[in-house]
Formats: structure tokens, C-alpha cells, sequence
């Protein structure tokens, strides 16, 4: 039995929009999180934790959404191929700059001797000879 | 017209929520207290600006809104790199 590969179109492309909006949606749950948590958490490396829901969760994963979304909208007319292309290529540059930046700043920071309050545990310290924590 | 309906009243329902995730980004980068507090949070605010603008793509039919997007996402890696270098008193290529 053949299948008509032309009548499959209308569905995928329902499904992307729908997927697409899910994973918008999911974002700004993840983005309510990640900011709520950056302006609620004590130090600055219980933050960077909360920063990463927000970046990943709410930038990255929502503009896969976007270019989902954006394959699903004929209206658009030919912008649409721009619009996807581009939220695909933005996603993919911050799943790979953000935990490199993040990674770099905490590094920094630590090096720096950032205040942190309250401090648990802190091995990297100790190794380096520093006082010992908790 | 029933999907352009439907993506339009999507975005316009979500834009209240992440104005309000960005306004509490920006709190932070107001409040600090340390300079690596000020940059996560301009990096946060970089990226759903990003995100915003790829949604406000969609809603103005605008493919220019998506460069500026890439180029957002992109600055905030560099300032990242910036900062850290900085912070470790090293200039860049050290």
C-alpha cells in the first residue's frame, strides 16, 4: 500500500506548531524559575545554578519552539525559512556558549574571591591550601 | 488565518511573562551585590531578549528581528569571556 507522502505535510506541520508551542510554553515556565531563583538565592554560585534554568530552559529550548513554530506559519510567506533558520542557529549558539561562559565566570569569580555566603563546602580551596569549611 | 490567529494570541499571552522574568533579571543586575551577579544577570537578560525578538519575528512578520538575535546570544558569550578574563586581572589571548 502506498502512502501519500503530499497528505502528510498538513500534519507534520500541525504537529510542529503544536510542539513548537509547548516548548515555547515550557520556556516561560523555566524562565519564571531561573529569574526567580537569581533574584531569591543567597551567593553567587547557588545563582549561576538558577541562571542555567533560565538560559537553557528558557532561551534555548523556546527558540527550537520558535523555529518549530515558524515552519508551521504559511502566513509568514518565504520569512519563514529566515525566521526558522535563525532561531535554530541561535539555540544551537547558546547551548554551546552559555555553560562555556557560565564555566568562565564561575572560574573567574571564584579565582577573584567573590564573597560567598553561606559556604557549605568548598574542596577547590582546600586544595589550594586554603582553610577548610564546615 | 485560523494558525495566524492562533501563533498571534500565543505570543501576545506570553509576552507579559517573560516581561516579567526580565524585570526581575533586571532587579538583580541592579541589586548585585558582586560584579559577577551584574554579568550572569545581563547574560540572562541577553538571552530572552534573544528569545523575545525571535517571537516578535513571528508577530511582525520581520525576518531582520532574527539577526539581532543571533547577534545578542553571541555578545553575551563574549562578555562572558570578557568579564572572566577581566575578573582574573589577564587581557584576552593571555
Amino acid at each position: 500500500m502506498a502512502i501519500d507522502l503530499g497528505s502528510l505535510i498538513p500534519v507534520l506541520k500541525e504537529l510542529a506548531l503544536y510542539v513548537g508551542m509547548a516548548l515555547v510554553a515550557v520556556g516561560v515556565f523555566c524562565d519564571l524559575v531561573g529569574s526567580i531563583g537569581l533574584l531569591r538565592f543567597p551567593n553567587f554560585f547557588v545563582r549561576l545554578h538558577a541562571a542555567t534554568v533560565g538560559t537553557i530552559g528558557g532561551a534555548a529550548y523556546p527558540l527550537l519552539g520558535v523555529a518549530l513554530m515558524a515552519l508551521a506559519c504559511d502566513f509568514l510567506g518565504d520569512i519563514k525559512w529566515f525566521i526558522a533558520t535563525g532561531s535554530f542557529l541561535t539555540s544551537i549558539i547558546v547551548v554551546l556558549t552559555a555553560p562555556a561562559g557560565s564555566h568562565a565566570l564561575a572560574r573567574a569569580a571564584h579565582r577573584s574571591g567573590v564573597p560567598v555566603e553561606p559556604k557549605v563546602c568548598d574542596l577547590l580551596e582546600e586544595d589550594r591550601g586554603g582553610r577548610r569549611v564546615a | 488565518m485560523e494558525v495566524e490567529w492562533l501563533v498571534t494570541v500565543f505570543i501576545a499571552v506570553v509576552f507579559p511573562f517573560f516581561l516579567t522574568s526580565l524585570s526581575l533579571y533586571t532587579a538583580r543586575l541592579v541589586k548585585g551585590p558582586t560584579i559577577p551577579d551584574m554579568i550572569l544577570a545581563v547574560d540572562c537578560i541577553s538571552y530572552d531578549l534573544a528569545l523575545f525578538m525571535a517571537l516578535l519575528a513571528i508577530y511582525f512578520k520581520s525576518s531582520f528581528l532574527i539577526v539581532g538575535s543571533i547577534s545578542l546570544a553571541l555578545w553575551a558569550y563574549a562578555l562572558d569571556l570578557y568579564a572572566a578574563k577581566w575578573m582574573e586581572g589577564r587581557e584576552l589571548g593571555d
